[in-house]
């Protein structure tokens, strides 16, 4: 292990009994003096968290809480293998992302009737799905936009993988089917748990990404309005890429909002909303320009160090919070340095790839470790390609437009509605612009918009010649897929159709059962 | 009871997606829509020249074609439709409309249009928006949606009038067939129903694969003949359920369900008559393109729609039809890998027991029910609970 990229043996690390690695890895004095105080930085984030004594009520009354302990592993496991530059990226964005999840949290244990707040405590907020654009909110400088589905659901699988398995098993045993999407049958197995936080004046959900998660929402009205929470559902349109569809979408958003005025009391601010637009844009310009890198022979920022944290940006964000429009910035200005450098992520680069299909959310690491042990470059994924297009900053009839093309355009329903062409005819395109020569399809066996496509998927990569690697998983359960499988699905590829060795052996085949 | 006269006809008539009347209604020169979903307005295709044919996949066997192009966790609707249009089997289209209703259908036509799966050189798939609430600005899409993606491209391709007269002429002739498809449903309601409820399927499913007007004579001798006709002393059945769910157009499930001692007195599900054979009812203020989605827009049972209106809706309905047509119970039905029915078939079967106070029985069940021991070991037993809960005079 040392200074150098690609030096250390990873897979040394790994142990089958231990939720956390043996120890940190070494990437030299330098960098590893920086990793280390940025991981005391989120030890103390948790540690004032937990001061606050609202949000240790929330620790117990909640048993997905829990799971928020794993939170320094998690970047632990995002930064595998990185140095210099890269690892600072990393660390600037998940910090940032980590501080924003711990004030979501600390903000609906504050309010949560479940921990004996009054109703009134929660009048300024308006909750949203977790997969759901917030851009509408951006109107509404004293109002909030919260989801609950983020802070027990969403980011819980991140942190450990099975950390939704028990509300699985409840909405199963209510006669839910196992075949369906885990992501919104967990969020439904919460609800019927009762571990959901109560509060917010209103709710709006939206036909976000898929069938289940339309109908998950379903479960989720019913308890809110049963606590007395009204719901307005935004439909957005399927065939998002159709003219005669935008009309329809815009007048969609007119009337969430006039829903929102309405429960709130409260105006729609333009001036606010394009003060947000601004920073949008921002978002999206210097997307571009890593974009723009990764066309080149060294890519910058990529792989977990575009994909969660534009997530988090491009729509529970959306222009609201000015630090990450600033640390866009930032990240050009390091990434361009790094480019005048022809500073590698790994020793030697293989294989030029397009990550492709819905991650696996409890192994979004995955990237990381395609890097590190195959020296596979993930370019982008696919949940990344959002909307960059520019939206205006100061035309309010436009800006329903504007909001209405977001919404659409939200991450992965943006591919998994629209026609074949955005989820097939794009996926070629870009590896064509990208210069990639494989990709990796996440084959998220309960997506039902994605595996109507496998068949396609294989045609067409070999004719236009792409070398197409399956990876499976069940999204939320690793009990029906575990991580060591998703990186079967790779090593045979590598080792029986193309004749590879791995970069770093000991990342090949490890123990990783217990880990968080 | 004496079998009906005409029921091995229209048996046949199923047996086949490119059966007896279209082929004849070909011969005439006449065009033939394909369609997948109940939300395509059925009245905007059997227009003029034109008349459609929802598809099915009847004497189904293996998917293995279907399944590696959906995988075998999409469907089995949406896979054996492939199947057989891959064989070949729907060569006899001249287009094909499909809604984004749900994924799965939209995926497998969009898997015919990719693998160009009809050779005619007209041929043409529309794929269409339909709303997902019931309100102003979903009518305004749909109307949209179904005119210039139903009614132009029928005008244009082939010269089909769209005129509202040409309109107001279809609405008449479907309401023809819905009153004649209404009247025999009702005797569903009887004490001892002089149709059974396999019977009735198999005529309402004609109704939506067959043009209308070749098949009407038919229908009509059959309401006659049901009129008349004595039902037995002793009453087979030791239920009455109403099936409710997704799409069944097969053949052997409504049978399987009656042989196990359940009569099956309202059929809310695709290929069902609630919704689907209620009459149009035309004003002469209004345009009638907007009155036909509306009336669509509003009657539509697919859990796809998102609002809490129409969720709750959904739910008062199948409560309606259970006191209408006297079930003693519910069988919540689903395919096995649909989505939007196993959400709704989880949280409509609470609702239905809990708030309402029906037995419910929920299933998820293939594509083609065969003669499966296991569907009809369960449905046996929900009758005897039903029948015990009668004897020990618990709820309904």
């Amino acid at each position: 292990m040392g200074k150098a990229v690609g030096s250390s043996q990873l897979g040394k690390l790994y142990s089958g009994d231990k939720k956390v690695f043996k120890h940190r890895e070494w990437r030299g004095i330098k960098d590893t003096w920086y990793d280390y105080t940025r991981w005391l930085g989120i030890m103390a984030m948790l540690g004032k968290f937990m001061l606050h004594p609202k949000n240790v009520k929330g620790f117990f009354r909640y048993r997905w809480m829990l799971n928020y302990l794993a939170v320094p592993m998690m970047i632990d496991k995002h930064s595998m293998g990185l140095r210099g530059p890269q690892l600072r990226i990393c660390r600037e964005e998940y910090d940032l992302v980590a501080s924003d999840v711990a004030k979501l949290l600390t903000k609906i244990f504050s309010m949560d009737q479940n921990l004996g707040a009054k109703p009134e405590k929660s009048k300024h907020v308006v909750l949203m799905d977790e997969n759901e654009m917030t851009n509408i909110m951006c109107g509404f400088p004293n109002l909030e936009g919260l989801s609950w589905e983020t802070a027990s659901c969403y980011v819980c699988v991140l942190l450990q993988g099975d950390a939704m398995t028990h509300y699985l098993d409840v909405v199963q045993e209510c006669g839910m089917p196992g075949d369906v999407c885990p992501m919104p049958a967990s969020e439904a197995g919460i609800c019927i748990d009762g571990d959901m936080p109560i509060f917010g004046k209103c709710a709006v959900q939206c036909n976000t990404t898929c069938d289940g998660s339309l109908m998950g929402n379903g479960v989720i009205s019913r308890a809110l309005e049963r606590n007395g929470i009204p719901v307005h559902q935004l439909a957005t349109p399927l065939r998002h890429t159709e003219p005669g569809v935008q009309e329809y979408a815009a007048q969609e958003v007119r009337n969430a909002i006039a829903f929102i005025e309405e429960q709130t009391g409260e105006k729609f601010d333009w001036d606010y909303y394009f003060e947000c637009a601004k920073r949008i844009n921002i978002g999206a310009r210097e997307c571009s320009e890593w974009l723009e890198l990764s066309k080149t022979d060294y890519p910058q920022v990529i792989g977990n160090n575009i994909l969660l944290y534009r997530e988090t940006e491009y729509m529970a964000i959306a222009g609201k919070v000015p630090a990450f429009a600033e640390l866009d910035k930032k990240i050009t200005k390091m990434a361009t340095e790094a480019y005048k450098n022809k500073t590698m992520l790994a020793k030697e680069y293989r294989h030029r790839a397009v990550i492709w299909g819905v991650q696996s959310q409890f192994y979004t690491d995955f990237v990381a470790w395609l890097l590190n042990c195959w020296g596979i470059l993930p370019l982008f994924d696919m949940l990344t390609m959002v909307s960059l297009d520019p939206i205006s900053e100061d035309d309010k009839e436009q800006a329903y437009y504007d909001m209405a093309h977001q919404y659409e355009n939200m991450i992965m329903r943006n591919r998994t509605h629209g026609g074949y062409e955005v989820l097939l005819d794009d996926l070629w395109r870009y590896c064509e612009e990208f210069n990639a020569d494989m990709v990796i399809l996440w084959e998220h066996i309960a997506c039902k918009a994605l595996d109507g496509m496998h068949g396609m998927f294989e045609q067409q990569a070999r004719e236009h010649g792409i070398k197409l690697v399956w990876v499976n998983h069940d999204l939320y359960d690793p009990r029906v897929i575990p991580r060591k499988n998703l990186r079967q699905d790779v090593n045979r590829y590598m080792r029986s159709v193309l004749r590879e060795e791995p970069l770093d052996p000991t990342l090949e085949d490890y123990d990783d059962t217990n880990l968080w | 009871m004496k079998d009906l006269k005409h029921l091995y006809y229209f048996e046949n008539l199923l047996m086949d997606a490119d059966n007896e009347l279209v082929r004849q209604a070909q011969a005439e020169g006449r065009v033939c829509v394909g369609s997948v979903c109940y939300q395509i307005p059925e009245v905007l295709m059997n227009l003029g020249n034109a008349f459609t044919v929802r598809l099915r996949a009847p004497r189904t066997g293996s998917m293995e074609m279907g399944t590696y192009y959906l995988t075998s966790l999409l469907c089995e609707y949406s896979r054996a439709l492939l199947e057989r249009a891959i064989e070949g089997g729907y060569q006899f289209l001249d287009c094909l409309m499909a809604p984004d209703g749900c994924t799965m259908i939209n995926r497998c036509v969009e898997n015919m249009e990719l693998l160009k799966m009809n050779e005619k050189e007209h041929f043409f798939y529309q794929y269409l928006e339909v709303p997902m609430k019931a309100d102003e600005n979903g009518l305004n899409l749909y109307i949209g949606q179904c005119r210039s993606k139903i009614l132009e491209p029928l005008h244009e391709k082939f010269g089909i009038d769209i005129s509202d007269e040409a309109l107001r002429k279809a609405v008449e002739e479907h309401n023809k067939i819905c009153r004649l498809i209404t009247e025999l449903g009702n005797f569903r309601k009887e004490e001892k129903p002089r149709i059974t409820g396999y019977e009735f399927h198999i005529i309402t499913m004609c109704t939506y694969v067959c043009p209308h007007d070749l098949l009407i004579e038919k229908l009509e001798e059959t309401l006659e003949e049901v009129k008349n006709r004595q039902p037995d002393e002793k009453w087979p059945f030791r239920a009455r359920v109403a099936v409710v769910g997704s799409e069944i157009d097969d053949i052997d499930m409504i049978k399987l369900v009656e042989d196990s001692g359940a009569y099956v007195c309202a059929d809310r599900f695709c290929f069902g008559s609630l919704p689907g054979r209620q009459e149009i009812i035309l004003n002469d203020e209004e345009d009638v393109l907007t009155q036909i989605c509306r009336q669509y827009m509003m009657s539509c049972m697919c859990p796809r729609h998102m609002d809490t209106p129409k969720m709750n809706r959904r739910r008062e309905y199948v409560d309606e039809i259970a006191k209408e047509y006297k079930a003693d119970g519910i069988i919540y039905e689903q395919m096995k890998f649909c989505d939007p029915w196993a959400y709704e078939r989880m949280v409509g079967s609470h609702v239905l027991r809990d708030e309402y106070g029906y037995p419910v029985l929920t299933i998820d069940r293939p594509y083609a029910v065969g003669n499966s021991g296991q569907l009809r070991t369960r449905v046996q037993a929900f009758v005897e609970s039903i029948e015990i809960k009668k004897i020990q005079g618990g709820r309904k």
